[in-house]
């Protein structure tokens, strides 16, 4: 019987020590359940923060966009047209709530260098103005000269370079703030034309001064310039409709009076959007006209150019030559994203001695398709595939072909 | 010997298998004492409990292009999880919270509360304006400034473009939302006139360089310069009161980690995935984090972070300006949009290309005829809006559906539209736009709602799809009757009945006891709807009076992801 006792005891204490435990740790109701998960998360508490992705992404833009304070930034731009893909590198500080001082050089794959510092002021007199002064210095190592006009050979190309210390100031003015755009500057610079370095005889195995002014020459030239225009489109950069229309008048005074002369240029751009901007025609139409100065010869590195990534885009850079350029361009372009158009386009220039010449006939042409990475003011990366007479030629840009 | 050891071998046989029985003992009741019930007592429950102090809470604010990037392409590849949202209590119900609370559907609201919206406070006095920084939210310009009785708002102007559009945008949508169970800012339009304005002499504005300096009137000019002005030179204006105890944003994914109270991952949370259904109805694009705000609110003496839908402006017409056509179409980076585009040369047209546009400068690009909440996109997609299933869709779609034309055109008219026209359009839109979300996703699962059994043991259910008008009732409703253990969850059948009305008779042998608990599985044969054959599951729990519904499920626990009718391919 003693024993049967403690049997029933050894059996009724541990489950009923069992029970009322976890009768006393598991919540009875929903509420309770809840409570307790939240009174358990009071444990691990942590600072609510940004991840590293965060972090990174917040460093990129604001590198990209200069925003936010002084920042390292990738700069991609060339010394000079035709010197292949430039990397570089630049630092931007402000100096101001909006201006700012900026240091930034590249180095292109054709050896082309460029180095300079540059103060930029963008909200001048309530926003109707904006002030850059740039110092540097470029090189330029392999640029091609064909010969002048359009009855040129490919198998003419040589190869001149040039240095080119320059200090300069600009101010662009928009009296409305918006549409009317007037501008002007003023620039010293001094070009040391040198031999040609590559694969092409340099130029002064062919050519002499006599033959082709500006060999060996280093005029130095204070260059003023005005500009008028209208400009309504969303951003030269980027622009999905509007237009652009301006007039550009330069003088160049050589301070030996050997190589001075002025020179007009003309552009009018104008976007047409189709199917709600899906496509866009886009329209660029720019002459250039070069007029000497009593007595004093125009350079042959100073003569418009036309071939390259921005304009005669199936043809070598300055792959024309001449006192006179016109170019002719349309793109057709399509929609595929926010951030990504690709385009049809065609182009058509001519380069000519006279103004007169200045005509549709006898105009070289190319087409090609091109895609282009863009965000709604900026073009950071055009790719374009063009067809000309003398082959097919990839361009790689960071900017908008207009 | 052998004699004498035959007892003492007999007594540690006995022992041991007393202390086997006894350790089997105590198994069994450890594990049925541990094992949860199905269904508490308190179940279902109307509010989820917030019972720590959250005061320790910092700001955190999303770094809005991460956000984009992460949204459009990681957010792609994101598998739905496929699982029921994790802050419903047991009748698939979400219940008040600091998220949400329940109002249209649950409560009936009168015009004149819709009207009313998050309004509490007395409005702005706009008699003067003392600026005091740049505003902080929101694509539209604007202002931080204190109005004559010294109370901070945030301004926003309307583009001009669209001159009361943006304004009439955020009054409007925040009735809206604020009916939907959303907190709110409170908003009101006003007016601001330049002879009326001051600069805080200590007032700054963050410039490009990342400084704060002071304020200048050359700051109001630049804003006020693209921003619509009436014809007596003062400017229509959206005054959102300030919240006090800014945490930043919240996200549409994960918890907050410095918030105890916030136990359910956000993308589980059926108010965040049902925005994709609320979004689509208002077409609320901007639809990010960046959007939302958190903030510390004192409840019944807690601390608690309070979550706010803080800029609902980017809606009805509003969402895009004046030269956007995509938004609400696509997301801003789609990959089958845009191989299509591309490798057609754009003559594969998308519908934003063509879809007509009755449009009004004061309403913008907003329509209802092409409109589909299936193809409807935000601008990116969040987390939570990928994980929306049928369920959620459904639930929000009740509550889209409960809005009536009267609140409707009551919420609309709030807008101040000078053109009556205009406001009818804003109200006509909305209300093909609420037809077609009820016409879709109350259709789209066995529609069954509020069922209620009886002490008699008729079992009565409501169907939302004929309510809403967008279904014809069932030729019957079928009910598969089981005997439920709670502590178990085993079912036991019981058998079936069925009517050709919206009334159920139960089988005999139901329960009586208080406390016990059946299973009725309801169904509806419909010609048009198939899929409503698909059955509810109910859970009803005896009484002294009758029998009480604690639990309801529309669809269960887990669905492949993806399958789902309210999940169109990305």
């Amino acid at each position: 019987m003693c024993r049967a006792v403690v049997l029933r005891v050894l059996l009724a204490v541990p489950a009923a020590g069992v029970a009322t435990a976890a009768a006393a740790q598991e919540p009875q109701t929903r509420q309770a359940v809840i409570e307790q998960q939240q009174a358990e998360k009071v444990k691990t508490l942590q600072p609510q923060e940004g991840n590293r992705g965060e972090r990174v992404v917040a460093r990129l833009e604001a590198m990209l966009t200069g925003l936010g304070g002084s920042h390292w930034y990738p700069f991609f731009s060339n010394a000079y047209a035709g010197g292949g893909f430039a990397l570089g590198a630049g630092y931007r500080m402000y100096v101001g709530p909006y201006s700012t001082l900026a240091v930034q050089g590249s180095y292109s794959i054709r050896g082309y260098k460029r180095v300079e510092a540059l103060f930029t002021a963008p909200r001048l007199f309530n926003r109707r103005g904006e002030l850059s002064i740039i110092g540097g210095w470029r090189e330029a190592t392999q640029v091609g000269f064909f010969g002048l006009g359009m009855d040129t050979s490919t198998d003419d190309r040589t190869n001149f370079g040039f240095t080119r210390p320059h200090f300069s100031a600009s101010l662009t003015l928009r009296p409305t703030r918006r549409f009317l755009t007037l501008g002007g500057g003023l620039e010293w610079t001094r070009w040391s034309e040198q031999p040609g370095v590559g694969r092409y005889p340099s130029i002064e195995t062919v050519y002499t001064p006599a033959t082709l002014p500006g060999i060996g020459a280093e005029p130095t030239y204070v260059h003023s310039h005005v500009m008028a225009g209208i400009d309504w489109r969303t951003s030269p950069g980027y622009a999905r409709r509007g237009g652009s229309y301006a007039t550009t008048l330069h003088d160049y005074a050589d301070r030996d009076k050997a190589f001075g002369f002025q020179q007009i240029d003309y552009e009018l751009v104008q976007h047409v959007p189709i199917l709600r901007e899906a496509w866009v025609i886009s329209l660029r139409s720019y002459v250039r006209t070069l007029h000497g100065k009593s007595g004093q010869a125009i350079p042959f590195f100073m003569l418009p150019g036309l071939g390259g990534g921005s304009n005669l885009r199936g043809y070598s850079s300055f792959r024309f030559r001449d006192r006179n350029g016109m170019l002719l361009q349309a793109e057709w372009r399509i929609m595929a994203n926010r951030y990504l158009d690709s385009a049809v386009f065609y182009d058509a220039g001519k380069v000519t001695a006279h103004t007169s010449d200045l005509d549709f006939n006898g105009l070289r042409s190319n087409f090609g398709f091109g895609v282009r990475f863009h965000s709604p003011f900026t073009t950071p990366l055009r790719i374009d595939l063009a067809k000309g007479r003398e082959g097919y030629v990839l361009v790689f840009s960071n900017t908008a072909v207009f | 010997m052998l004699t004498s050891s035959l007892p003492v071998r007999f007594r540690r046989v006995a022992v041991r298998l007393v202390v086997a029985a006894l350790a089997a003992i105590s198994l069994t009741a450890s594990v049925r004492s541990q094992q949860k019930p199905r269904f508490y007592s308190d179940d279902p429950i109307t509010r989820e409990p917030e019972s720590q102090d959250a005061s320790k809470a910092r700001v955190y604010e999303i770094q809005q292009m991460y956000e984009m990037v992460y949204n459009l392409f990681v957010n792609p590849s994101y598998k739905p999880s496929g699982l029921r949202a994790k802050n419903l209590n047991t009748i698939d119900e979400v219940p008040d919270s600091s998220w949400f609370t329940n109002r249209i559907g649950t409560t009936p609201i009168a015009l004149d509360a819709i009207a009313r919206g998050p309004i509490v406070g007395a409005p702005p006095d706009p008699s003067r304006w003392v600026l005091i920084r740049e505003k902080t939210a929101g694509v539209h310009p604007g202002f931080t400034a204190k109005d004559a009785k010294g109370e901070t708002w945030f301004l926003q102007f309307d583009p001009p473009t669209n001159p009361e559009g943006a304004t009439a945008a955020v009054v409007v949508a925040t009735k809206i939302f604020w009916a939907l169970g959303y907190n709110q800012v409170e908003s009101y339009l006003t007016t601001f006139d330049p002879k009326n304005v001051e600069i805080d002499p200590k007032a700054t504005v963050k410039r490009p360089s990342g400084k704060r300096t002071p304020f200048t009137h050359d700051d109001i000019n630049a804003i006020l310069e693209r921003v619509a002005r009436n014809a007596d030179g003062t400017y229509r204006v959206i005054a959102g009161r300030l919240i006090p105890g800014y945490l930043g944003n919240f996200l549409f994914e994960r918890t907050r980690t410095d918030d105890p109270n916030d136990l359910v991952p956000h993308e589980h949370r059926r108010e965040l995935r049902a925005l994709r259904v609320f979004g689509a109805w208002t077409n609320l694009t901007d639809l990010k984090a960046a959007n939302t705000l958190d903030a510390l609110a004192t409840v019944n003496g807690r601390t608690i972070v309070k979550h706010y839908l803080q800029d609902v402006g980017s809606t009805f017409g509003m969402c895009n300006d004046f030269h956007e056509w995509d938004l609400s179409w696509e997301h801003f980076y789609q990959g089958d949009a845009t191989l299509k585009r591309f490798f057609s040369f754009g003559f594969a047209l998308s519908p934003w290309q063509t879809v007509p546009y009755q449009e009004y400068r004061s309403i913008g690009k907003f329509e209802g005829d092409v409109f589909d909440p299936r193809t409807w996109r935000p601008q990116t997609p969040t987390t939570a809006y990928l994980e929306l299933r049928d369920d959620d869709a459904f639930w929000a779609a009740r509550r889209v559906a409960a809005f009536t034309d009267e609140l409707i055109r009551a919420a609309v008219h709030t807008g101040q539209f000078s053109d009556p026209a205009a406001e009818k359009l804003l109200g006509d839109v909305l209300i093909k736009r609420r037809n077609k979300i009820a016409s879709i996703y109350l259709t789209g699962l066995n529609p069954v709602v509020n069922p209620q059994l009886d002490a008699g043991g008729r079992l009565t259910v409501e169907n939302a799809a004929v309510i809403a008008g967008v279904a014809k009732a069932p030729s019957a409703y079928r009910a598969a009757w089981f005997l439920f253990d709670n502590a178990t969850g085993e079912t036991k059948p019981l058998s079936e009945t069925q009517s050709a009305a919206a009334t159920i008779a139960a089988p005999s042998g139901l329960p009586s006891a208080a406390g016990s608990m059946i299973a009725i599985d309801i169904a509806a044969d419909s010609a048009e709807h198939p899929v409503w054959k698909q059955p509810v599951r109910t859970y009803f729990r005896r009484t002294a009076t009758g029998w009480t519904l604690v639990g309801l499920e529309r669809l269960p626990e887990r669905v492949p992801a993806g399958k789902t009718d309210a999940s169109p391919a990305r």
